[in-house]
């Protein structure tokens, strides 16, 4: 980490992303009111690929054909992760942000961003909402619920208004 | 105008004006946990805006601006613990003491909350609300539009073990607005449990 940093250390912030609007409005979000000017914090931004076992998974445990379709799922979530990674590194450099670690991760989303937070030494999480279940009913995703409860730093829910007022 | 929209990007270049005041809100009680989170905004949340000018600069354009909410319970007469009414025969008057009690708890809780923020020279402005605290915190910070709702994560409840306090998971869920949930600081009694 050779940053020519302030004589203070500083604090780390992890944004969790996914392919989700919601995500990216948290992005934005969190570089607009955090990273304007003097940002006081380093980014790392994490995605959490789901194995391509576990997106299997839902069809149900009996199912023959699984073998065959595994490598193709295999590549299109590592598709859509480089895409992810790709507008998310965007994102940043439209914010003349150049440091930051961008990573994908494979896992659950929990694990990865609580383990993520332990690896970082982060003082804050940044979760989106909701992410690819956006249940209209639920009004907080089970990721950013679990991380809320879970991550041992500070958590911050970006919420995407539904309406422009 | 904010151009806020769908997934596209929002403006985040030339809003260099719009960065500077942030609205932020923080829900104080007399915990630690919640005075903790307020110190943690004013360090990194607010004190970000004043990095860049002179102080009276800031004060002046409203470089930041904190509202520090405190909810009181609403009393109900049936709650009072003292039954007798033989010796209270104006009901109404206990129920002024208490309420006047209560009230220099929060304007106590609060002066300390404002002093902080005046000693960060960070503008701040104090509301005492009545009722449920999950529901008036969610409330206020929709109406009054903030930016960022902070708040600790434990507050009076003195379940040690849970990570999350049921006013802070309320707000996680119900708040429309961003919500920053301040942990307290890793004490000996965590390390413990680990």
């Amino acid at each position: 980490m050779a940053t020519s940093s302030d004589s203070e250390k500083k604090q780390v912030m992890v944004i969790g992303i996914d392919d989700s609007e919601h995500s990216v409005y948290a992005i934005n979000w969190t570089l607009d009111h955090f990273f304007a000017k003097n940002p006081s914090f380093k980014l790392v931004l994490v995605h959490a690929r789901p194995s391509a076992t576990s997106a299997v998974g839902f069809a149900g445990p009996v199912y023959a054909g699984a073998a065959e379709v595994l490598p193709i799922v295999d590549s299109d979530l590592k598709k859509i992760a480089a895409r992810v990674l790709e507008n998310a590194k965007q994102i940043c450099i439209k914010n003349n942000i150049t440091d930051v670690v961008v990573e994908a991760v494979e896992g659950d989303p929990r694990n990865v961003l609580c383990e993520a937070v332990e690896k970082y030494h982060a003082s804050v999480l940044v979760v989106g909402s909701h992410g690819y279940g956006a249940l209209k009913r639920a009004v907080l995703g089970s990721v950013s619920d679990y991380c809320a409860h879970h991550a041992h730093c500070s958590v911050m829910i970006v919420k995407k208004p539904k309406t422009k007022h | 105008m904010e151009a806020s929209g769908g997934g596209d990007m929002p403006v985040s270049v030339g809003a260099g004006e719009r960065r500077m005041k942030m609205k932020v809100m923080v829900a104080v009680d007399e915990s630690d946990c919640s005075f903790h989170a307020l110190k943690w905004a004013l360090d990194n949340v607010l004190n970000n805006m004043t990095t860049t000018a002179t102080p009276d600069e800031n004060i002046e354009d409203g470089g930041g601006m904190v509202f520090l909410v405190h909810v009181e319970p609403a009393f109900h007469p049936a709650v009072y613990p003292i039954g007798t009414s033989a010796l209270y025969p104006a009901s109404a008057s206990l129920e002024d003491l208490m309420r006047k009690a209560q009230r220099e708890k929060s304007t106590s809780t609060l002066s300390r909350a404002l002093q902080m923020c005046r000693d960060n020279q960070i503008k701040a402005e104090s509301i005492i609300l009545t009722g449920d605290a999950r529901e008036m915190i969610c409330q206020a910070a929709d109406q009054m539009h903030v930016d960022l709702l902070i708040m600790g994560s434990r507050g009076l409840g003195m379940l040690k073990r849970t990570f999350l306090g049921s006013v802070s998971d309320y707000c996680a869920h119900h708040a429309k607005t961003p919500i920053l949930i301040v942990k307290p600081p890793e004490d000996k009694e965590h390390k413990k449990k680990k």
